[in-house]
């Protein structure tokens, strides 16, 4: 990157679930800590990164921020295409947002690679007087599919810096530990966590990013 | 008031309603500077013939609206009253506790549920610009988005109606007829007339009606009025009855506009696609809301102004229709004009994107386009783009002028759009492949010298800003580096520097070109003096063969390049294309001179060490711009070097155009090997501060001689000199950076 900033690993992440369920606000708390009132409604796909230090490595979480709309069902399967993450985002006063979780889900396991870290992210606890969606079900619903799941509020910044990390820290350490099966693989000796990254070939494959100038 | 005071008067509606070409509107079509009225003949709601008279189109206005009326009275059913009178409610079936879907009730809880959907995703979507603003409420059966459309009709027609209300508070107390009016006043005073065929509902400009007007608009622009582009198509998921790819027609159209870009820029369109950036990722976006998220809301309108003012018929000829068409959008020219602003805003972001070394990052620059954009310079290119994609050849899959590009896509490269305002065909019709051939030849090795000496183009993206005024980044962001406080100082610093030195070029020319104009031709001008040079260059025994063709071909190349930006006619493209040539070529003279650099060891004493690899842009400008035909004297033949400069400035304009041509080759070669590129940088910023001194050696030794045999022209030298403070100046100022 010209910014001479390095960066180790580049990681993207899909955020998905209902229309209005505050998508757009979660990544724009986690992108850029803002919450603005009035928020357009995403059309197609939008796009945020941020760069967070996992373990003493840079790692780049490109986010694309989806419509919710059914209306754009037809062309989001393509936005799955090299996600290492997905948040599920329903909204905790909206019992539908919820009840239509598992299809976002079936989607995503469709569409997706299998190794996909999903986070069911239930939005809005700042309107806990209006809750539709008991903490427990959502839970036992998480615990059941093996979803990580966490309830936040973009508004009041609760929890959103921690359903990213949760997720970012889960494909990292599910990385390392691939690149370290690989290497031992590839050297027929110790692991040592010295030994260079390798690309792991397949959908799952990160992309490191280039360091420092790009000149050989 | 006079009738003139019925213009408006507050400059921001001004600014709202007019479009930005009356002039070129007012011989197409009527009322240009009534956005409400053009648009519904636009769209096909009024009569568009020139004939039809107020009465015709108060009686068309009265129907349309008539028609919503009843549509709303349809559609938007309460449970309380009743469809039909005579038809009894069937109590069993219609109550509200009815399971049937098909009941009043089970309709209306329907619709209910529509609406709040609808609702929803307008309070999403207008936060802040439609404030105050009334929405339409009938469009229910309305896809959210395109409201923006009703509603910004309808924001524009409250400013309309403001403006008419002053008009007529003028008019009907100083003018006795309606005869001594200007015809556009008259126009404002009968549309808004409430007497007349249809009374009140015949009132063409009515606030009254302004949800009737708006939701009539609303549905030809989404039905496009039996034309080709419907943009109720880009939101359904199955493909269009009759398509050919058999693709949603958003994801058809959003192939269609890569295809065309592929066509003006392959290089851009390449690598977009090298990085995965599909297009429907953003041109989803662009079209189904018609660049509603893109641009400004008075920049916007002016963009519909246009797109709606293209025809939306069917413009293919019916002998072509036997051939296959894969692109329905590029059949019309509205569609190939929404193609067109599709590509020019990509083409806008040029430099940006190549800079750019991943799809999310690319993305996220195409979806965040700049604010602060010329709209009718994009415009104009949009529509030079249009008449390229209503090319039949581009329509249907094949043509002669792909395949030529592909054989040789670095250099049809450089005269694509991508360059600038050139027209694309032009250089491409109008010269036979054999003069490319020969031309790619003679280019080639220096082409080779200069593959890696570019600079690293991640440097450029930042610079991208700075080049807004341009719709064409320049090649001069290429070297420019990441602070841009550095780069607009530098930046201004060249412009200055090059309008010094163009005017005086100019005016080098004229002495020499004798009654040569200077207004606007310059160009032409400029093909004059090139051919002057060429014959002196011929006549002088001493040329090597080798040159003399090399300028042969570079006078060639001048009447290409001076060509295609005329085609466009528009002198403010011309302007705008002739300094973007003088800033290419600067870089690249310096470039070739870093290659085949001092060619006298011996002047290339001292060279600085604290001016920055980095700030060889502005300060290449103007050293090339100094020694640009000495280089090729040099470059060539060194023993000639001396004879030939005495023609100095004509060389030098020489060796700047001759450049020009291959610049763009060094540019598209140099972006297809980002890795070189930044040790060449350092070489560079090396290679450019040694070769200041070697001009200024040279010019001093020259300068003694032009003393003693007097030929070169003391403006010429004034030229020089002047240049080369400024460049002395501009080294310094980097040199402290």
């Amino acid at each position: 990157m010209a910014s001479g900033d390095r960066i180790d690993y580049v990681f993207k992440v899909v955020l998905i679930g209902d229309s209005a369920v505050g998508k757009s606000q979660i990544l724009s708390r986690f992108a850029r800590d803002e919450f603005s009132l009035d928020s357009k409604a995403t059309i197609g796909v939008e796009f945020q990164t941020r760069t967070v230090l996992i373990e003493h490595k840079s790692v780049k979480a490109q986010i694309w921020d989806t419509a919710g709309q059914e209306r754009y069902r037809a062309v989001t399967s393509a936005y799955y295409r090299g996600a290492l993450g997905a948040m599920l985002v329903y909204d905790i006063t909206k019992r539908q947002t919820f009840e239509h979780i598992p299809r976002w889900l079936e989607e995503l396991r469709s569409h997706a690679d299998k190794n996909l870290v999903i986070m069911m992210i239930g939005n809005k606890t700042d309107l806990e007087d209006d809750r539709a969606v008991p903490m427990e079900d959502a839970k036992e619903f998480a615990q059941k599919e093996g979803l990580f799941f966490l309830e936040t509020s973009a508004l009041q910044a609760v929890n959103v810096e921690m359903a990213f990390l949760t997720v970012l820290t889960e494909i990292f350490n599910i990385i390392i530990k691939k690149n370290l099966a690989a290497d031992s693989n590839a050297n027929n000796s110790v692991p040592s966590l010295e030994g260079k990254k390798i690309l792991i070939p397949g959908p799952a494959q990160i992309i490191p990013a280039k360091k420092g100038m790009c000149c050989t | 008031m006079p009738p003139s005071a019925a213009e408006p008067e507050s400059p921001s509606t001004a600014e709202i309603l007019r479009s930005p070409s009356p002039r070129d509107r007012s011989s197409s079509s009527r009322f240009p500077n009534l956005r409400g009225v053009r648009w519904r003949i636009d769209l096909g709601i009024l009569p568009s013939s020139p004939s039809s008279s107020i009465e015709d189109l108060r009686r068309v206005t009265a129907d349309s609206r008539r028609r919503y009326a009843n549509l709303r009275r349809c559609l938007l059913v309460g449970p309380h009253f009743p469809k039909d009178g005579d038809k009894s409610p069937d109590l069993v079936m219609d109550n509200p506790l009815s399971q049937n879907p098909d009941s009043m009730w089970g309709r209306f809880f329907r619709n209910a549920e529509l609406e709040r959907t609808v609702d929803q995703d307008l309070s999403h979507h207008f936060s802040d610009k439609f404030d105050g603003v009334p929405f339409p409420e009938g469009n229910v059966v309305a896809n959210s988005r395109f409201t923006v459309s009703t509603s910004s009709a309808s924001a524009n027609w409250v400013a309309m109606n403001e403006e008419d209300d002053h008009g007529f508070q003028g008019c009907e107390t100083k003018v006795a007829s309606l005869d001594e009016l200007d015809p556009e006043t008259k126009d404002i005073v009968l549309l808004g007339d409430a007497y007349g065929a249809e009374g009140e509902l015949g009132i063409v400009l009515s606030e009254r009606f302004m949800e009737h007007d708006a939701f009539c608009m609303f549905d030809a622009l989404m039905n496009g009025s039996r034309g080709v582009v419907a943009m109720a198509d880009y939101y359904s998921p199955s493909p269009a009855m009759g398509s050919v790819t058999g693709l949603p027609p958003v994801i058809e159209a959003s192939s269609a506009l890569y295809h065309v870009l592929s066509k003006v820029d392959p290089h851009l369109h390449s690598h977009l696609v090298e990085l995965g950036v599909e297009p429907q990722y953003f041109a989803l976006r662009w079209l189904r809301v018609l660049f509603g998220r893109e641009f400004l809301l008075e920049d916007l309108l002016v963009i519909w102004d246009e797109i709606f003012a293209s025809p939306n018929g069917f413009s293919i000829p019916f002998g072509e229709n036997d051939r296959q068409i894969s692109f329905t959008i590029l059949t019309s020219p509205r569609g190939a004009f929404i193609v067109g602003i599709v590509v020019s805003m990509i083409l806008h972001l040029r430099s940006l994107l190549l800079a750019t070394e991943n799809a999310t990052l690319c993305l996220q620059r195409l979806l965040n386009f700049p604010e602060n954009i010329n709209v009718e310079k994009l415009i104009a290119k949009a529509k030079s783009l249009q008449a390229l994609a209503l090319d039949p050849s581009i329509t249907f899959a094949s043509s002669t002028v792909w395949s030529f590009e592909k054989s040789k896509p670095s250099y049809v490269r450089g005269h694509s759009m991508s360059s600038g305002a050139i027209s694309p065909n032009t250089p491409l019709n109008s010269l036979p492949e054999s003069y490319w051939e020969e031309k790619w030849r003679s280019l080639h090795e220096a082409e080779e010298l200069k593959k890696g000496s570019h600079s690293d183009p991640l440097t450029s993206r930042v610079n991208g800003l700075l080049s807004r005024a341009e719709s064409v980044p320049s090649p001069i962001k290429f070297l420019s580096d990441k602070k841009e406080s550095r780069a607009s100082v530098r930046r201004k610093l060249l412009e200055d520097l090059s309008q010094e030195i163009n005017s005086k070029m100019d005016s080098t020319n004229k002495k020499d070109s004798g009654p040569s104009t200077k207004d606007g031709s310059s160009l032409s001008v400029e093909i004059d003096m090139r051919k002057d040079s060429v014959e002196d260059l011929t006549i002088e025994s001493s040329v090597v063969e080798e040159t003399g063709k090399a300028a042969s071909e570079e006078n060639s190349s001048v009447f290409s390049t001076a060509t295609s930006p005329l085609s466009i006619a528009n002198e403010r493209e011309n302007e705008f294309e002739k300094s973007s040539v003088t800033s290419k070529i600067s870089i690249d003279d310096t470039n070739e001179e870093a290659c085949s650099q001092t060619p006298e060891p011996k002047l290339c004493q001292a060279p600085e060490p604290h001016l920055e690899a980095t700030t060889s842009t502005s300060t290449s400008t103007s050293t090339s711009t100094i020694i640009g035909g000495e280089k090729h004297v040099t470059g060539s033949k060194e023993q000639q070097r001396k004879p030939l400069s005495n023609r100095f400035p004509w060389f030098w304009k020489f060796g700047r155009n001759g450049d020009a041509t291959a610049e763009k080759i060094g540019i598209s070669e140099g972006q297809q090997r980002p890795d070189k590129v930044g040790n060449t940088m350092r070489n560079l910023g090396q290679s450019m501060l040694e070769n200041i001194q070697v001009v200024e050696s040279v010019f001093q030794q020259e300068s003694l001689e032009n003393l003693s045999n007097n030929i070169l022209g003391s403006k010429g030298q004034a030229t020089a000199t002047a240049a080369l403070k400024e460049l002395r100046k501009i080294s310094n100022l980097l040199s402290e950076m």
